[in-house]
């Protein structure tokens, strides 16, 4: 006869607010088999974990339900508090009344029913619960690192230094990111290129950091510790191995006039390119899309000017699979852009801006590459329409940003910032000109961000102007622009030489099909979600998948680089150990009833599933059954639900588990 | 206790009056962030004295004497540029319906006499005739609102190019519209209908 | 050819007063493009802004009784007056998503909402129904030279979810119709702006100075006359516009068509069928100068 104890958590007023905590234990303290049932108001801080362990040693429990939040909360704390008390983790069970009851329900009295419904259903589903072994499992100690911006580098860097291996990927020929195009950072205006660019070539040094650029991730399978992942090298058309970097085939190349995206296609790039000069690695890449070689079959001057003759038009795209124990996810952002969407896309396109087809209305990011030393410009700022230095600009805030119209409602959290430095930098250029700045709040939480803030106002003469703006239209050579005050109430026409506007960061393009490839949770925006917003906010609900930068939400600088050290901390912790624990629950096949049709291993999305010969004592072979590696198995249930014969068997979910369940209800 | 009707304190909020605002627009008055994109694109806002963004502001704060004593609410020309502009989706043109309605109903309440009277005259036609005959409400306006020489010049010249009938007659299924006129006011008594 | 084309026709109460060209040109010209017109019988006034600015339920309850009437006539719904189209597309879009003033208006109305009817505006079925290139086809005076600014006002496209007509902020249906048939287009700042409207009764300062902007905005972008799609704003540009001259004591000359009068005059209508006798900006010597009649 089992002794359960069943422990109800208030959380807080969470659960009591809606849930009659003080019934549930009552009543389920009825149910045969159990054995003592109470309430507290923190069942997982420390008094509350200790009355767990009291009650197994006084009350002799044999199993243990703990109803409160989700288990993927805190089934782990309370599996420890129960193996500390002498009891096999695998017999602690968790009842979701939180999520699954309280938050979601209003009524009290039927809430509370649904609780003593959920609780009842564990206790008869722990009655069936066995003893499981932990399993352990070797862990590969070393680490992917996907997108090489400055979160992707801060990363690598920290979990080399630390002596493990670091496979680094970038999407694009070099890394950098976006911070390698802007000018100056706030709120210290140190110039980008001087901070980000020893780090670049750090990571093209460091003996321990395998670097993948123009690459992409194809394929990603195994589990925390043993994962396996399959990328995608993307013909180079270039040798890496012979280049040496000169640079004589960009000069020669005929193409000039390509716009290059690291300009923000304001500046020209040749066919054969590194997007900027301090590229890491400085090895060139052939755009096929407008080279002439590959469009007509003619030109190949790169090839006979090349000294090295490192060109190679037939390269081809290479996969390449590497082993690893943990992924830090460091994708980045993208800048979302006012030009008219396709149509079914929920991010709508800002008509009354003209749709991007006003050649001097610009965005945040193009103001950095004119204002960049290294930029089209070489750092003066110009129009992009005629080449004339504008000395009336005009900055709008939250375009995209805050606008649930446009089908944004999140706040791109810097670009209150940036605009201001961005007033800075025009005032020390343009000294006869004025800025101004269309605004609805300025939000500078961060240590010493508002100070810079109000230096824009009262040290740089930036006119602030609290109000957003209802339209922008060319007249002449100039951008009238349609604002208003609304701490005056009246309606403010600028007429401006350029206008740029502070547009909202969105995920990278991609970026869900690459969360879907990795298992990992992302939001409607495309952010990729956190384990937990609070206390796991470097973690995916994912084991071994972690979190560095804007990809999981708007991040500056400062705060996209402490996440990206964080990240690295929590590798580094997983690598701490030769070995690690992983849960026991994991397929197992009854060989007597399998009748090695092997449907199980045609399922098995991890690859899980061997075959196994069973032979007599005089070594004659007597069938061929499936076998589960339990190191590989997921736990995910499909060989279970698929087995004819109803050979195989999930521990921690069997059929007799969830069928007790189903007969409490 | 004059001070207490200059500023604005718990006493002069009228939360209800929000909410029967937010019932007859079908929009919500506390979604307003108060950005100022309305009033940045309106044509009539030189001509408030409180601009489209005022008008929320101080619906959010329940001052529905403030509102519709003024003359901005009449001076709304119903273009829907702030609708279809306002990034938090705030039905700002429905709004104003509600507002005028519920100034209307009030009967009287606001400063800005010419546009009511207008309103008003058109309704009186819609439901005389059926249909709205501009030249008989030209010369009623004009006539009420005691300015019997304006537009003088205009007439004369739309009479000749066939622009103003002299002589109207009324739908033919008349009746149907006095009883939809009715039938409204009829829920209104009943508490049926805002 | 697709299959015969056939409305039923909602004109609005301007259309058979101080817009009666439009009306008669409208009719003209659906005649000689094949299109059947069978107007809505005994129908009402929509309300108007009139009616939404103070009393919501009448104007959707009398909308919904034109939806009502225009049901007894085969087709979609011809609106001609972007205020009427206006009014009607609103009425059908609050019943839709309103439970609660649907059951107001039908009690109102005593009879069941249509809200499945199409509604649509004179513009539509010129370049979607019938097509463009049909419509080119029907061309036998292309209005060559022709610098025409097409002014959309308000009630053609906002709010942006309700006309359904075309892009709210970057509309482009009545340039691509009036160059379908010859004519080249101006790109001017205020074919969105706002005319004043229904204010030319009440307070017709407010009417000048917009008109007068937007007047202004038509002749510094090089047009030789403007074409609109609504009575309202065609009494402010064209009834008003000697008067706008005079308070800013300029010269504007702006002849002011509504969209079937141009097209009227390209598929060979004469001035007598489309009634430009009617205009206060006399067109005859823009027209001649062109060479178009």
């Amino acid at each position: 006869m089992s002794r359960i104890g069943v422990f109800i958590c208030h959380c807080g007023e969470n659960i009591s607010r809606t849930v009659d905590v003080e019934r549930v234990a009552q009543e389920v303290g009825r149910l045969p088999g159990v054995a003592f049932s109470t309430d507290y108001k923190y069942m997982c801080s420390d008094p509350g974990q200790t009355l767990v362990k009291k009650a197994i040693q006084e009350q002799k429990l044999s199993h243990v339900v703990v109803a409160a939040c989700s288990p993927r909360m805190h089934e782990k704390t309370f599996r420890k508090a129960v193996e500390a008390a002498g009891l096999n983790p695998f017999l602690c069970e968790m009842a979701n009344i939180r999520e699954h009851c309280s938050w979601v329900h209003e009524n009290r009295e039927e809430a509370t029913v649904k609780a003593i419904d959920i609780v009842g259903m564990m206790v008869e589903r722990v009655k069936k619960n066995r003893i499981l072994p932990t399993i352990t499992v070797p862990v590969t100690k070393r680490a992917l690192v996907i997108g090489g911006g400055i979160a992707g580098i801060q990363a690598a860097l920290d979990i080399a230094d630390c002596g493990h291996e670091v496979i680094l990927v970038e999407r694009e020929p070099s890394i950098g990111g976006h911070m390698a195009q802007l000018s100056e950072t706030f709120p210290t205006l140190d110039c980008s290129q001087c901070i980000m660019t020893p780090k670049m070539v750090d990571v093209a040094n460091h003996p321990k950091i395998k670097l993948y650029t123009y690459s992409e991730i194809e394929l990603v399978e195994g589990y925390i510790g043993n994962f396996q992942v399959t990328i995608k090298k993307k013909a180079r058309s270039v040798d890496e191995d012979k280049c040496t970097g000169c640079g004589v085939c960009m000069t020669k190349c005929p193409q000039k006039k390509i716009p290059n995206k690291f300009d923000q296609n304001i500046g020209m790039r040749t066919a054969i390119y590194v997007p900027f000069p301090q590229a890491v690695p400085n090895t060139p890449v052939i755009d096929r899309d407008n080279c002439t070689w590959f469009k007509t079959g003619k030109c190949g001057v790169c090839q006979k000017v090349c000294g090295p003759g490192a060109i190679d038009f037939e390269q081809q795209d290479t996969l390449i699979v590497e082993a690893v124990g943990a992924i830090v996810v460091s994708t980045g952002f993208d800048l979302y852009t006012i030009a008219e969407k396709p149509k079914g896309s929920p991010i709508k396109g800002y008509g009354e801006f003209g749709h991007g087809k006003i050649p001097d209305v610009i965005d945040g990011m193009t103001f950095e590459r004119l204002a960049s030393a290294s930029g089209p410009t070489g750092g003066k700022i110009l129009r992009p329409s005629d080449g004339k230095e504008p000395k009336q600009i005009v900055f709008i805030q939250c375009v995209g940003s805050r606008a649930r119209e446009k089908g944004i409602s999140y706040c791109s959290k810097v670009c209150c910032m940036y605009t201001a430095k961005h007033t800075m930098l025009y005032h020390h250029k343009v000294h006869d000109g004025q800025a101004y700045v269309f605004f609805m709040d300025a939000r500078t939480p961060g240590k010493s961000y508002d100070e810079f803030w109000r230096r824009s106002i009262e040290e740089e003469e930036a006119v602030y102007i609290r109000g957003m703006v209802s339209r922008l239209y060319q007249k002449g050579d100039k951008i009238v622009v349609m604002g208003s005050d609304i701490s005056v109430g009246v309606q403010v026409e600028i007429e401006a030489d350029m206008v740029v506007l502070a547009t909202a960061i969105q995920p990278q393009k991609g970026a869900d099909a690459l969360a879907q490839k990795l298992g990992i949770s992302y939001d409607k925006y495309h952010f990729y979600s956190e384990a937990h917003a609070k206390l796991r906010p470097v973690e995916c609900a994912t084991a071994g998948i972690y979190l560095a930068g804007a990809c999981q939400g708007p991040k500056d600088i400062p705060e996209t680089v402490s996440q990206a050290s964080a990240a690295a901390a929590k590798v580094m912790a997983l690598f701490s150990r030769n070995q690690m624990e992983r849960e026991p629950i994991v397929a197992r096949v009854r060989e007597a009833g399998c009748v090695g049709c092997f449907a199980c291993k045609k399922v098995c999305a991890y690859g899980a599933v061997e075959e196994k010969e069973i032979r007599d004592r005089q070594g004659n072979l007597i069938k061929v059954v499936a076998y589960v590696n339990p190191g590989v198995c997921a736990g995910c249930g499909t060989c279970q639900a698929t087995c004819p014969s109803k050979s195989v068997e999930l521990d921690g979910y069997t059929d007799e588990q969830i069928i007790a369940m189903i007969e409490a209800l | 206790m004059i001070k207490k009707k200059m500023i604005i304190s718990q006493e002069t909020m009228d939360v209800d009056f929000v909410r029967k605002v937010e019932a007859l627009a079908g929009t919500s008055v506390r979604r307003c962030f108060q950005c100022g994109k309305c009033s940045a694109g309106c044509p009539m806002a030189t001509f408030m004295e409180h601009p489209p963004n005022r008008i929320m502001r101080l619906l959010q704060l329940g001052q529905w004497q403030r509102v519709l004593a003024g003359r901005s609410i009449w001076y709304c020309v119903s273009c829907e540029t702030c609708t279809t502009r306002c990034p938090n989706t705030v039905d700002l043109a429905s709004i104003m319906d509600a507002l005028r309605k519920l100034s209307w109903d009030s009967d009287g309440a606001s400063k800005e006499s010419y546009v009511q009277l207008a309103n008003k005259l058109f309704l009186q036609n819609i439901r005389t005739y059926g249909r709205q005959y501009e030249m008989r409400l030209a010369a009623v306006f004009n006539v009420k609102s005691g300015q019997f020489l304006k537009d003088l010049m205009l007439g004369p010249k739309l009479i000749a190019k066939g622009k103003l009938k002299m002589f109207h007659s009324k739908n033919k299924n008349i009746s149907e519209i006095e009883k939809i006129f009715t039938r409204i006011e009829e829920m209104r008594k009943k508490g049926d209908a805002l | 050819m697709g299959k015969p084309l056939n409305y039923s026709y909602y004109p609005g109460c301007s259309l058979h007063a101080s817009a009666s060209e439009y009306d008669l040109s409208t009719r003209e010209l659906f005649n000689v493009l094949g299109i059947g017109l069978t107007e809505v019988p005994d129908w009402f006034c929509c309300g108007a802004t009139p009616a939404h600015n103070v009393d919501e339920l009448l104007s959707l309850a009398l909308c919904a009784k034109n939806l009502e009437l225009a049901d007894k006539v085969e087709g979609d719904m011809a609106v001609a007056c972007a205020s009427c189209f206006s009014r009607l597309k609103t009425a059908q879009h609050v019943l839709g998503v309103s439970d609660v003033k649907r059951t107001q208006v039908e009690k109102a109305i005593d009879a069941p909402v249509k809200l499945d009817s199409n509604v649509k505006h004179l513009l539509e079925i010129l370049a979607k129904d019938l097509g463009l290139e049909r419509l080119a086809a029907a061309v036998n005076k292309p209005l060559s030279g022709l610098k025409v600014a097409c002014y959309y006002g308000c009630l053609l496209t906002r709010p942006s979810d309700v006309p359904n007509l075309d892009c709210a902020e970057a509309p482009t249906i009545m340039e691509k119709v009036i160059e379908a048939v010859g004519a080249e287009t101006v790109a001017w700042t205020h074919r969105l702006e706002c005319c004043g409207a229904n204010f030319t009764l009440s307070r017709p300062g407010v009417v000048i100075q917009l008109t007068n902007a937007v007047l202004e905005s038509a002749k510094a972008a090089g047009a030789d006359c403007i074409m609109v799609g609504c009575p309202l704003c065609h009494g402010n540009l064209d009834i008003r516009q000697k008067e706008i001259e005079g308070v800013y004591n300029t010269s504007y000359g702006l002849p002011v068509f509504y969209l079937t009068q141009l097209i009227g005059i390209s598929v060979g209508l004469g001035a007598d069928k489309l009634g430009l006798d009617a205009m206060m900006v006399n067109p005859m010597p823009l027209l001649k100068e062109k060479g178009l009649l």
